[in-house]
């Protein structure tokens, strides 16, 4: 089953952090619940591994994920990640991420995502009709720790156009990194799919 | 032993014979949970079996590592394709000349595939070490959409069959080419159609469905080493076939393999192939010399054994511009999945799919179907049908329907105008079938007067008036008739074996009978209506008839239950024992009465010497004297074994029409009336025959209305589940209205022409009429299944209809 992503995602960080944490591949992959890379096998082709827990349950994908492409002139990134579970799921995400500066606030700019995900197995047959807004979730708990994250790296140095009032109210740049979930729990995106539903009901209602 | 002095009706009466509705006998235990079903038979020592299966729909497999799974207690074997290979196992023969993978090897063909086995001391420890078989794929681009299979550039699902160009049907132009095979006159067609006055066409595609009996499939496998004999209880339509190609298979004698049908929860076709799980099975006890169990989940089973139909079809009608059909072009392609495992008399790969002429004199037809290989599970079953003939009735009354709304003529008017008469029977169809009995218009009328069809049609123009209607209101007619009863067997033959079947008789000294036959019920009733039949012929009271099948060891050789075949059949096989058993009664009974033959008159029980009412011997007499003293020259005792061979198919039909209203803000649909008139001949036992309706119009708007298989572009099965499987219960099935004709079959003993699965075959193509017809003011011609609330407010939506 294939699900095309396409998100925009405006974060309070200026460009240059945010391309900055998007380059540094072992980076990102902290960003994502579960994930964790756990060993480089060349320039831009590492293996990782992400862990879901349903109730119960839990999958553990084990995969490779390799970077095709990096322009920094465009902050942009693509990379193809594959990764197969024991238990009979496979899955294959192609995403070409961008940061694109926020011409009106320099302080801010925007995570472009496009992706097409292909999930075989028993993920697609039992989670198939759940999985946009699953991914929707995950995505949202993903940019969430990629922001403090790149919120936490040292501010661009005399970074020519950075709002001095943004300089003054930068924190030591030691501060340490946000700690995000080790691993997507399932009950927690069954609550928030529960909620957006209704939110989504009364959102139509009013 | 003289029987009481009562009337012959009394006594005719007592018999409950043919035409009674005698209580099933089956039920006493059914409804007590005293079933005897595959999963209750127990043995000792019995070791557990559960699959390995494959995640994916096409991938080459790297690398199987047994080494966890055999390392858990309780976990005694882990076979895969490798280990079965020296057996010569790993491959079989299908039921449609192709052969399939027991294990992959080396390549999965489709998701849920079979690839290796677990076999250990339970159930459980089985699943968990299922689990611990660590497989390593190679993903292959899967293919799902079988025109595209047949692209030049499409991948390659059969390298097996590489560089073969003569299949089991005939030649083959693709590498996911199967067969193509024709039937009837395409050049007679064609000029029918080049000079008619009026064309229509219609695309459509009926859905990949699955039979879904209530009960799985599986098998207990039992070899002893030290005999050499092996013992299978199966969840068999088909026992002594699967006997045969066990014995061919494993290479045991067909005298040391016993397979047992017990008690069996529904079949509809699911349970007619020998699937993978089986034969696992059996080697697995060959080789660890211990009974195997198997029995697979409601996953396995929607996703792994025997789907039924996905035929995309395109018709084609040509006619006089007053809507009498001039001739028929029919064009198939046929999703077959990974291996060609559909099950058809061999000489029929598309099964009696040319039975698409229908109830209707057609001057000219042809017919042409593609066979193609997918990355979907094989199969191809008679869903409750006879085969592919589900798709057939459903192509020619979507046909007429279309030519009907061309033309702007009233659906009952162009039926009656079209069908073949009551007259011309026998009659001969263009694509060769000798129909052997009916009378359409009889029974067309009857049920148009018994709805009052005029008074519906002007409802549904004044609702079609009113803008502000809340439903769109909807009435389909169906007028089919099906071809049932495979086969005579000079056309008609499953691996060679011609499509007989057979009774065995036996009436006991003191009166009472047993019948033994080739057949299986599935929940038909045949415990109760076979021995009806014999309580007719004989003059034996149905209630001391027992009748045993499913047992090779002890039943004779029969070709099974399935395509409407055990009334047509078997029930001719019944008839005809009985009668080799009264000839000779009547020879003792002379002997008794010291007369002639000729002298005596048979009246429901007993034979009376002409003209005197006081003479006579009853059959239990007669019974008796055959193993006590029968006549010089005689046999001791009083039974008979019979092989039927039919000489024809025989047609029943029947007339369905079905109101329905749809809700114009959900889609949902409420079918408010739904009429069902059958002609099935000699009618047995109407309860049970009632019954079987009811039944088979359920399973009808199941898949008319919800069932389906969805597959994604990966090959993936979306609807595995009875949360997506629709399944109708009490709650949303509709009330049944029942009636009756009966026009008997002329070449068959006593005239039944089986009826099973006529509701199933006629009220699907009923719900579509009414569905269609609901929105024919708006120029709609055809809708695919099913008829979802979702899909139908997406019409509503589209046509601008939905408040």
């Amino acid at each position: 089953m294939e699900v095309k992503l396409d998100k925009q995602y405006p974060l309070d960080v200026d460009a240059e952090r945010a391309w900055q944490l998007l380059a540094d591949l072992k980076a990102v992959a902290g960003c994502m619940p579960g994930a964790e890379i756990t060993e480089q096998l060349a320039e831009g082709s590492y293996k990782g591994a992400v862990k879901v827990k349903v109730g119960p349950a839990v999958a553990q994908f084990a995969g490779q994920v390799d970077v095709l492409e990096m322009v920094p002139a465009e902050r942009k990134m693509v990379m193809l990640g594959k990764g197969a579970d024991k238990g009979g799921s496979s899955a294959t995400m192609n995403l070409t991420a961008v940061i694109t500066p926020d011409a009106a606030n320099p302080a801010h700019c925007v995570l472009n995502g496009t992706a097409a995900v292909i999930v075989n197995g028993k993920f697609a047959q039992f989670g198939g009709r759940m999985m946009v807004q699953v991914s929707d979730m995950i995505l949202a708990q993903f940019v969430e720790n990629f922001r403090q994250t790149a919120l936490s790296l040292p501010a661009p140095a005399a970074a020519g156009g950075a709002a001095p009032a943004a300089s003054a109210d930068a924190p030591a740049p030691a501060a340490a990194p946000p700690k995000v979930a080790g691993e997507l729990n399932g009950l927690a995106i069954f609550w928030a799919l529960v909620k957006g539903w209704f939110a989504g009901l009364f959102g139509k209602r009013a | 032993m003289n029987a009481p002095a009562q009337t012959a009706e009394a006594r005719e009466l007592a018999l409950a014979g043919m035409g009674a509705s005698r209580l099933r006998k089956e039920d006493a235990r059914f409804i007590q949970g005293k079933g005897n079903y595959v999963d209750d038979i127990k043995m000792a020592g019995m070791l557990h079996m559960d699959i390995v299966r494959a995640p994916v729909a096409h991938a080459r497999i790297k690398r199987i590592n047994k080494e966890a799974a055999l390392a858990m207690p309780g976990v005694h074997a882990v076979l895969t394709a490798e280990d079965l290979k020296p057996l010569k196992l790993h491959w079989m023969p299908t039921l449609a000349g192709d052969v399939q993978a027991v294990l992959a090897d080396g390549k999965v063909h489709f998701q849920m595939q079979e690839v290796a086995i677990v076999i250990a001391d339970d159930r459980y420890i089985a699943a968990d070490a299922v689990e611990a078989v660590e497989v390593e794929y190679e993903e292959l681009e899967a293919v799902v959409d079988p025109y595209a299979a047949l692209q030049p550039g499409a991948p390659v699902i059969r390298e097996d069959l590489a560089g073969k160009t003569e299949g089991a049907h005939g030649k083959r132009e693709h590498h996911n080419h199967i067969f193509t095979w024709d039937a009837g006159d395409k050049a007679a067609a064609d000029a029918a159609f080049a000079n008619a006055p009026v064309t229509v066409t219609q695309h459509m595609h009926y859905p990949r469905v699955h039979p879904c009996p209530l009960e799985t499939c599986g098998c207990v496998a039992s070899f002893d080493p030290v005999r050499g004999e092996l013992t299978t209880y199966i969840t068999s339509q088909a026992p002594h076939v699967v006997r045969t190609v066990v014995s061919m298979l494993s290479g045991i004698p067909e005298s040391k393999v016993r397979i047992v049908s017990p008690d069996i929860g529904g079949g509809f076709g699911n349970k007619v192939g020998v699937y993978p799980g089986y034969v696992c099975a059996i080697v697995a006890s060959i080789v660890l010399g211990r009974p195997v169990k198997w029995v697979e989940d409601r996953i396995e089973n929607i996703s792994s054994t025997a789907f039924a139909r996905d035929y995309h079809m395109d018709g084609e009608l040509a006619a006089t511009p007053d809507g009498k059909i001039l001739g028929l072009r029919v064009n198939v392609v046929a999703d077959h999945g990974a291996f060609d495992a559909c099950a058809d008399p061999t000489k029929f790969p598309a099964g009696l799919f040319h039975i698409c002429s229908g109830s209707y004199d057609i001057p000219a037809a042809h017919c042409s179907v593609k066979g193609v290989y997918t990355n979907k599970t094989p199969g191809g079953v008679a869903y409750r049908c006879s085969f592919r003939v589900t798709e057939a009735v459903y192509l020619i009354e979507r046909m007429v329907d279309v030519l009907a709304q061309k033309l702007n003529m009233d659906k009952a008017e162009i039926r009656a105008k079209n069908f073949i008469q009551k007259e011309q029977f026998p009659y001969t169809s263009a694509f060769g079938f000798e129909y052997d009995s009916g009378d359409y218009q009889t029974a067309l009328t009857k049920v148009l007067d018994a709805v009052d069809y005029k008074a519906l049609r002007a409802e549904q123009a004044a609702k079609r008036a009113d803008p502000n209607s809340p439903t769109l209101m909807g009435i389909g007619l169906v007028t089919f008739t099906e071809v049932v009863g495979a086969g005579p067997s000079k056309i008609c033959d499953i691996l060679g074996v011609g499509m007989f079947d057979s009774c065995e008789i036996r009436v006991h000294p003191t009166g009472s009978a047993i019948a033994r036959m080739g057949t299986i019920t599935q929940g038909q009733g045949h415990q109760t209506t076979y021995a009806q039949i014999i309580a007719t012929e004989l003059g034996i009271p149905s209630e001391v008839i027992q009748v045993e099948e499913g047992d090779t060891s002890t039943a004779p050789y029969g070709l099974g239950t399935y395509g409407s075949r055990s009334t047509p059949v078997a029930g001719a096989a019944i008839a005809m024992a009985a009668r080799k058993i009264h000839a000779k009664a009547r020879k003792i009974a002379a002997h008794m009465l010291e007369v002639n033959e000729a002298d005596l008159d048979w009246e429901v029980d007993r034979f009376k010497v002409k003209g005197d009412d006081s003479k006579f011997k009853t059959m239990a007499e007669v019974a008796w004297q055959a193993y006590h003293q029968p006549p010089a020259g005689l046999e001791p005792g009083l039974e008979a074994v019979h092989y039927y061979d039919p000489p024809n198919f025989t047609y029943p039909f029947g007339i369905y029409l079905c109101v329905l209203d749809i809700d114009r803000a959900t889609g949902e649909t409420k079918v408010r009336r739904f009429y069902a008139l059958d002609d099935c001949g000699t009618r047995i036992n109407p309860m049970i025959i009632e019954g079987q309706i009811h039944g088979g119009l359920t399973e009808g708007f199941a898949v008319a209305m919800g069932q389906q298989m969805p597959y994604d572009a990966q090959g993936n099965l979306l609807g595995n589940t009875l949360m997506d499987y629709f399944l109708p219960t009490a709650v949303e099935t509709p009330h049944w209205e029942t009636d009756h004709t009966v026009t008997p079959s002329p070449h068959h003993p006593i005239g039944a022409k089986g009826v099973a699965e006529s509701p199933h075959v006629g009220s699907i193509p009923t719900f579509t009429a009414a569905i269609v017809d609901a929105f024919a003011h708006k120029g709609v011609t055809h809708l695919d299944m099913p008829h979802s609330a979702f899909r139908v407010w997406k019409t509503l939506k589209q046509l601008d209809l939905a408040l």
